[in-house]
């Protein structure tokens, strides 16, 4: 897993509306913090 | 998580669920929780590559770990943990966390967007059978938007393709009317919801 301290890769996936969500946009503007989970159905 | 996010905005935190599902997948499973106001992103293809790429991939079961990373807005991480795939998240101690992190980052931040809302005059015109109007009936529930925006079947309602094509000028749902105004692409119609009800996500 990718350590604290670490530059996070970038990333470009869509999501459940469709729309293309991006990790850059979010610089300079918001932090991130991504749920993994291993499938829908399943708990957050 | 849905009760619990304005603690994770009061953190200028955006939260995204991630799992190898499909978009539709994820659609579904949104509307089965009764909507939701974060995006659930589709590490789908290729299968777990933005995971792998944060090392939260498990190649046997072929799903991702779960898994909580937690990056600045300079884009670094500040908290990577597991509860393992069937463990149990403590989301109240992770708004905590963010919290902390959004107090020791120092990193710029600026307010999230408020949603646009949607005009009181808005109303959804939708056929049966159709993949489109299916997809935008879904974005509606998922945004919690079924009590504030009426939706009309030209399919089944006379009265109601009389009045689309009146508005429209022509026959075709999904037709989203506000205002007067018609919209007939459904990626957009889905846009124009997303923004009433959630605004935009930077």
């Amino acid at each position: 897993m990718i350590s604290p301290g670490a530059t996070a890769p970038d990333f470009t996936l869509a999501d459940h509306l469709g729309r293309k969500v991006r990790l850059s946009d979010f610089r300079g503007r918001h932090h991130v913090c991504l749920l993994f989970y291993p499938l829908d159905w399943t708990p957050t | 998580m849905e009760a619990l996010l304005p603690r994770f905005r009061d953190a200028n935190t955006q939260v995204l669920g991630v799992s190898v599902d499909s978009v539709y997948s994820h659609a579904n499973w949104a509307r089965d929780l009764g909507g939701i106001s974060f995006p659930l992103l589709s590490d789908f293809e290729p299968k777990g590559a933005m995971a792998k790429s944060l090392g939260v991939y498990l190649d046997g079961p072929g799903i991702t770990d779960r898994a909580t990373i937690v990056i600045d807005s300079a884009g670094v991480v500040r908290h990577a943990s597991s509860v393992g795939p069937g463990g149990q998240r403590g989301i109240d101690d992770l708004a905590a966390l963010c919290a902390q992190s959004d107090r020791e980052a120092r990193t710029p931040v600026v307010p999230f967007s408020k949603p646009a809302g949607l005009a009181s005059d808005a109303v959804l015109y939708v056929k049966s059978r159709c993949g489109f109007s299916r997809a935008v009936l879904l974005a509606r529930d998922n945004l919690h938007l079924a009590a504030k925006l009426p939706v009309r079947n030209v399919t089944e309602d006379a009265a109601a393709r009389s009045e689309l094509v009146r508005v429209s000028g022509k026959e075709q749902a999904p037709c989203l009317v506000v205002g007067g105004a018609a919209k007939l692409e459904s990626a957009e119609i889905i846009a124009v919801l997303r923004d009433a009800a959630l605004g935009s996500l930077v």
